[in-house]
């Protein structure tokens, strides 16, 4: 393929986004952006060649026209037409939505959370492969952003009518989402989500690409009608967990891990936790969700049973823990902490359902140490491996 | 001198970081709205880079002043910076013409009512 050829299809692209953004409303000042792009082209004419001068990069001069300036292909000036074809109209296009608006719509998707999909990826992926290569550096970004604007903004959307009857969103643990922005956050996450999709789907192979749209999957499947599986008793926690375990499970199949038993605890121990985790923040919930006509495997068994079953699954985690060969089987030690943190609730009733709000809260210092510690345990394993 | 090249594009980002303080352009006004903006750039334009890359039609070269940490075959780290460093000139060229443009009909508006 020649380089003109790649220049023209990209332009056709960008006018493409020009025309988008020019329908969402983007009015840009032709004037301006005529001298930005002659700034640019100026700019251009010079540093290409003098990074070409400097050995920076090169090309196969065959798949150019050769055209020049000086050592500079003409091909290179699409990089400023590009630039000044689709950045004035994407800005303006986004100043549709205020800072506020955009701030709210970031703090959708749970930065707080970010690193709790990003990590578990990033980690399977690097001790399978052991090197940091290009799809680690997309995944990792891909599960640190988009991932949680489109699973968190499409929770929020389906949860609007809820969330207003829910005093406990809108702090450190989630946002009411006005209806005006239901919109601009599906797009967001939809549209930051998309190239680092595609790009983790043809990098891997059928069976990661499977684990991949089931992750997604499960992403919509967990607050979207018809199966929404956050109302559903046992399914809502399986599938919250899932959120968190599927990246690591993806970045195993990626990176083409050995199935030992000792993984497959590994992963046991940490969907137990994960769902120990999530029924046990529903529990304080019991009657607000009641209230709203929402439902949980709290609301379905009551407020004990649910508490009751939280403390079982981490102390099935604990357990499973156990089957991590080497240091790793530390890790069954840290389920105390949680055990300390829900057992004063193994007596709870519904009418004290609000009480558990005292240990989830807890939760977000514990699973700080928690991270801590796993990330020591990982390493110290790694270096193992490493020494035979 | 490895790092050289890194090193001139940080400085470059960071003159036009603060122009953009100074005459409050674009991170300045409104830093989420900016972030978004520059992400779906790189984002278009990297996928370009990698495309050509694949095509072989450039390639990186062997200058002693790259890092030499590639995020992909024949994508140097310094490739994201340089293409961050195209996107905000061009949104700091493109805003703050507006902002003088703007100035310059202001000022003639002024001049017509005296």
């Amino acid at each position: 393929m020649m380089y003109w050829q790649i220049c023209a299809i990209v332009l056709a692209a960008g006018l493409g986004i020009a025309a988008v953004t020019r329908a969402a409303g983007a009015r840009v000042r032709l004037a301006a952006a005529a001298v930005a792009l002659g700034g640019l082209a100026v700019a251009t004419a010079v540093f290409d060649n003098i990074m070409i001068a400097l050995g920076l990069f090169d090309y196969d001069r065959s798949t150019l026209v050769g055209l020049n300036i000086a050592q500079a292909p003409i091909e290179d000036f699409t990089y400023p037409l590009l630039a000044v074809l689709i950045l004035p109209g994407l800005w303006l296009a986004l100043g549709r939505l205020s800072e506020r608006d955009w701030r709210t719509i970031l703090r959708s998707s749970r930065p707080v959370s970010w690193i709790n999909t990003a990590y578990p990826f990033a980690a399977a992926l690097l001790l399978t492969r052991g090197e940091i290569d290009t799809a680690l550096i997309v995944g990792t970004l891909f599960f640190l952003i988009p991932y949680n604007l489109l699973m968190y903004g499409i929770n929020d959307v389906f949860d609007y009518e809820s969330d207003l009857r829910n005093p406990r969103k809108g702090g450190i643990e989630g946002a009411v989402l006005e209806r005006r922005l239901h919109a601009p956050v599906i797009a967001t996450g939809a549209l930051l989500a998309l190239p680092g999709f595609v790009y983790l789907l043809v990098s891997g192979g059928l069976a990661s690409g499977i684990v991949l749209i089931l992750c997604l999957a499960g992403v919509l499947a967990y607050s979207m009608p018809p199966l929404r599986t956050k109302e559903r008793a046992v399914a809502d926690s399986v599938t919250s967990s899932l959120h968190f375990v599927g990246p690591a499970i993806f970045g195993l199949v990626l990176g083409d891990a050995v199935w030992t038993p000792g993984l497959i605890c590994l992963l046991v121990a940490f969907f137990l936790w994960g769902a120990a985790s999530h029924l046990f923040g529903a529990v304080q919930d019991v009657n607000a969700d009641r209230a709203a006509g929402i439902g949980s495997s709290a609301t379905a068994w009551g407020a004990r049973a649910a508490a009751r079953v939280s403390v079982l699954l981490y102390l099935g985690a604990g357990i499973a823990a156990l089957g991590i060969p080497g240091w790793g089987r530390l890790a069954a030690l840290l389920v105390i902490p949680y055990l300390v943190l829900t057992l004063p609730s193994w007596n709870i009733t519904d009418a004290t359902a609000e009480r558990a709000n005292r240990g989830w809260r807890g939760f977000l210092l514990v699973n700080q140490f928690t991270g801590f510690a796993v990330t020591m345990l990982l390493i110290v394993t790694a270096l193992g491996a490493l020494q035979g | 001198m490895s790092g050289l090249y890194a090193l001139a594009l940080l400085v470059s980002i960071g003159g036009l970081a603060l122009i953009d303080l100074r005459h409050r352009l674009f991170f300045r006004v409104a830093p989420i709205r900016a972030s978004l903006t520059l992400v779906a750039g790189l984002i278009v334009f990297v996928i370009w880079d990698v495309w050509a890359i694949h095509a072989g039609i450039f390639f990186r070269g062997d200058s002693p002043l790259l890092l030499g940490i590639n995020l992909a075959p024949e994508f140097p780290i310094e490739e994201v910076l340089f293409l961050t460093l195209l996107c905000y000139s061009a949104m700091i060229l493109y805003t703050l013409t507006v902002r003088l443009l703007d100035a310059r009909q202001a000022r003639r508006g002024a001049g017509t009512r005296a």
